[in-house]
C-alpha cells in the first residue's frame, strides 16, 4: 500500500510529498516528490548587478540564509582575486557560527516535536530564542540579515554589543548540558533514537551525503577546516560519528553547537580591529566558491562580465541529504511513525531544494524564459 | 443565546493551518518560533496543527508558485466556516524579490483566495504575527459566522 503524506501535514514544516510503500505498519521503501516551492531564483539572478543578486541568494533558504549571501560574496572576491578586511571575516565567523547554533536547535526541536517529546521541543525553542537575539543584536534583523556584501560586512559591530553576545553564549552553555544529557541518556528517547534510520559510510559516500547527516555516518569532512580564516585563526575540530543513525545525527547537531559556541568566543576574545569593508573592482570571469552550511556543503557558480551576473548555479546540502534519506534510511524501517522521525532527523530543508531542468525531446537542456512561457502538461 | 455561546467558545480556541505556497522558510520559522516558550502561542487558546478540515485561521507564506494555483484553492475549500485567512510576508502580498521578469511565481495571493488581514515585512516579527492573528482572528471569526447564520 501506498501511504502518501504531505505536502499539508502536521509533521511536515514544509510542502513536501512522502510518498512510503507499506506492508502493514512497516515501511518497504519511500519517495519523495519536491517541486512546490520552486521560484526560478537562478533564472532571475541572470542578468543583475551583484548588489540585486545578493538579496535573491538571501531568500533561497530562510533557515541558512546567511551562510548564502557569504558563499555569493567570497565567489566575487574569488573572481576579483582578493580578500575582505581581517576585521571582516571574524564576523563573518561569528554570524555564520551563530546562525548555526539557531539552525541546529531549530532542527533538533523539529526532531523531537515529530518524537512527541513536547517537552525537550519547548526546551530548545526556548534556547534558541536568547540565540536569535544576539544575530538581531549584530546584524538588526532576525532572518534575513543583510549583512554581508562583496569586500567585507554592511556595517562594524559595536563593543557592547559583542560583550551582550558573549553574555548570551556563556548562558547557553550553563544551560545547555542538561538538556543534552536528557537526550543522550533518556530511556524512552534512546530506544525512539537508537538503530532507526541507519545509513552506513558506503552508503553515505554514494548518495553523496553532506554535513551533519554525512559525518554521523562516518564522512569526516567539514569544509571550514580547509576555508581560509579558520584554517589560519582559529582552534577547530570536525565533529563525527559513526552510528549512523537518527541518535548519530541528532547528537552530532548537539555537538556542533558546542563547537560553534567555543569558536564564538574565540572570534570576540581575538576580534582584530580595522576596516569591515573594502572596495573590489570586479573584473569579468568565472568563480566558485564552497561553504560549510549548517546543512552542509553549499556552492556557487558565478560567472560575470564585470557588472552583470552572466550564469549562476547553487548548489545547496538538502538535496543530497533528503535523496540519501529516501534511498537507504527508509528502507525496511519497523513502523511509519519511526519512518518520519528519520526525515525529521535529516533535517530537511525544501526551500533549498528545488531545481528544474528542462528537456526537449531529444534529451538536450533547453533554456527557458520563464515558467509564465512554457505548457506543463 | 446559543450564539453568544458560540462566539466565546470560538474566541478562545483558534486552530491555525501554516501553508508554505513558495517562500523561503523565514515566515514559517518565526511561527515555529511563535511556540517557543516565550511568545507562547498557546496561552492564547491558539493551536497550530496544519490540518486545513479544522482550521479557523489559515495562514499563507509566500507567493503562489505553479505547483500551489490549484492546490492553494482547494485546501482553501477544505476548511470549514468560519475561516479567515492572514497573509504573512511580503511574498504573498506582492512576491517580494521573486516577483520579476522569468521567475515562477504568481503573487499576490489575493487572486486566488480572499484574504482577510496582511502583514508585512521579510520576515515579519514573531510579535507582528502574533498580534494580527489576535487583531483578526476572534472578532472576524465570530462575525463570519454570525453572517452566515
Amino acid at each position: 500500500m501506498i501511504l502518501p503524506i504531505g505536502p499539508i501535514h502536521p509533521g511536515l514544516k514544509e510542502p513536501l510529498r512522502l510518498k512510503l510503500k507499506t506492508r502493514g505498519e512497516k515501511v518497504l521503501s519511500a519517495e519523495i516528490d519536491y517541486g512546490y516551492v520552486h521560484r526560478g531564483i537562478e533564472r532571475v539572478m541572470k542578468n543583475k548587478t551583484w548588489q540585486k543578486g545578493i538579496f535573491l541568494s538571501e531568500r533561497v533558504c530562510g533557515i541558512c540564509s546567511y551562510i548564502h549571501t557569504q558563499t555569493f560574496a567570497e565567489t566575487f572576491e574569488k573572481i576579483a582575486g582578493e580578500r575582505a578586511p581581517l576585521r571582516a571575516q571574524y564576523l563573518r565567523v561569528l554570524t555564520n557560527e551563530l546562525d548555526r547554533i539557531q539552525s541546529h536547535l531549530l532542527a533538533n526541536s523539529t526532531y523531537f516535536k515529530v518524537l512527541e517529546h513536547e517537552t525537550l521541543f519547548m526546551y530548545m525553542l526556548s534556547l534558541r530564542e536568547p540565540v536569535m537575539d544576539a544575530i538581531e543584536l549584530l546584524t538588526g534583523n532576525r532572518v534575513n540579515m543583510g549583512w554581508n556584501v562583496v569586500g567585507g560586512v554592511r556595517m562594524d559591530a559595536e563593543e557592547k554589543h559583542l560583550q551582550s553576545i558573549m553574555k548570551i553564549m556563556n548562558e547557553l552553555e550553563e544551560q545547555y548540558d542538561k538538556y543534552v544529557e536528557m537526550f543522550e541518556h533518556g530511556p524512552l528517547l534512546g530506544l525512539r533514537s537508537h538503530d532507526v534510520g541507519r545509513m552506513s559510510r558506503d552508503d553515505a559516500i554514494k548518495a553523496r551525503a553532506v554535513g551533519p547527516i554525512g559525518r554521523a555516518s562516518g564522512l569526516k569532512h567539514d569544509l571550514r577546516e580547509f576555508h581560509h580564516t579558520y584554517r589560519d585563526n582559529f582552534d577547530f575540530k570536525v565533529i563525527w560519528r559513526k552510528e549512523g543513525d537518527n541518535f548519530a545525527r541528532t547528537m552530532n547537531r548537539f555537538d556542533e553547537i558546542t563547537q560553534s559556541i567555543s569558536l564564538i568566543k574565540q572570534v570576540i576574545n581575538n576580534l582584530p580591529e580595522g576596516k569591515v569593508r573594502k572596495k573590489i573592482d570586479i573584473p569579468a570571469g568565472y568563480g566558485d566558491w564552497r561553504n560549510e552550511a549548517p546543512r552542509g556543503e553549499v556552492s556557487y557558480m558565478i560567472e560575470t562580465n564585470g557588472n552583470l551576473i552572466r550564469n549562476v548555479s547553487i548548489r545547496t546540502p538538502s538535496i543530497m541529504n533528503i535523496d540519501a534519506c529516501a534511498k537507504y534510511m527508509l528502507h525496511d524501517v519497523a513502523t511509519v511513525a519511526d519512518a518520519v522521525a528519520t526525515y525529521a532527523s535529516v533535517d530537511p530543508c525544501i526551500a533549498c531544494t528545488e531545481r528544474v531542468v528542462i528537456l526537449d525531446e531529444s534529451g538536450k537542456n533547453r533554456e527557458f524564459q520563464g515558467i509564465h512561457d512554457i505548457n506543463i502538461k | 443565546m446559543l450564539d453568544s455561546l458560540k462566539d466565546i467558545i470560538r474566541k478562545s480556541s483558534i486552530h491555525v493551518c501554516l501553508i508554505n505556497t513558495g517562500g523561503c522558510n523565514g515566515c514559517d520559522i518565526e511561527v515555529v518560533a511563535l511556540l517557543s516558550p516565550r511568545y507562547d502561542l498557546e496561552q492564547y487558546g491558539i493551536y497550530v496543527h496544519n490540518n486545513p478540515r479544522e482550521a479557523d485561521v489559515i495562514l499563507v507564506t509566500g507567493a503562489v508558485t505553479e505547483q500551489w494555483r490549484e492546490k492553494l484553492q482547494r485546501i482553501y475549500a477544505k476548511a470549514p466556516e468560519p475561516k479567515i485567512v492572514v497573509a504573512i510576508g511580503n511574498c504573498p502580498l506582492s512576491g517580494d524579490v521573486f516577483n520579476q521578469e522569468g521567475s515562477s511565481v504568481y503573487a499576490p495571493v489575493s487572486d486566488f483566495i480572499p484574504v482577510d488581514a496582511e502583514i508585512s515585512g521579510c520576515p515579519p516579527r514573531p510579535s507582528e504575527i502574533l498580534a494580527a492573528i489576535l487583531g483578526v482572528g476572534p472578532d472576524a471569526i465570530a462575525a463570519k459566522g454570525r453572517q452566515k447564520q
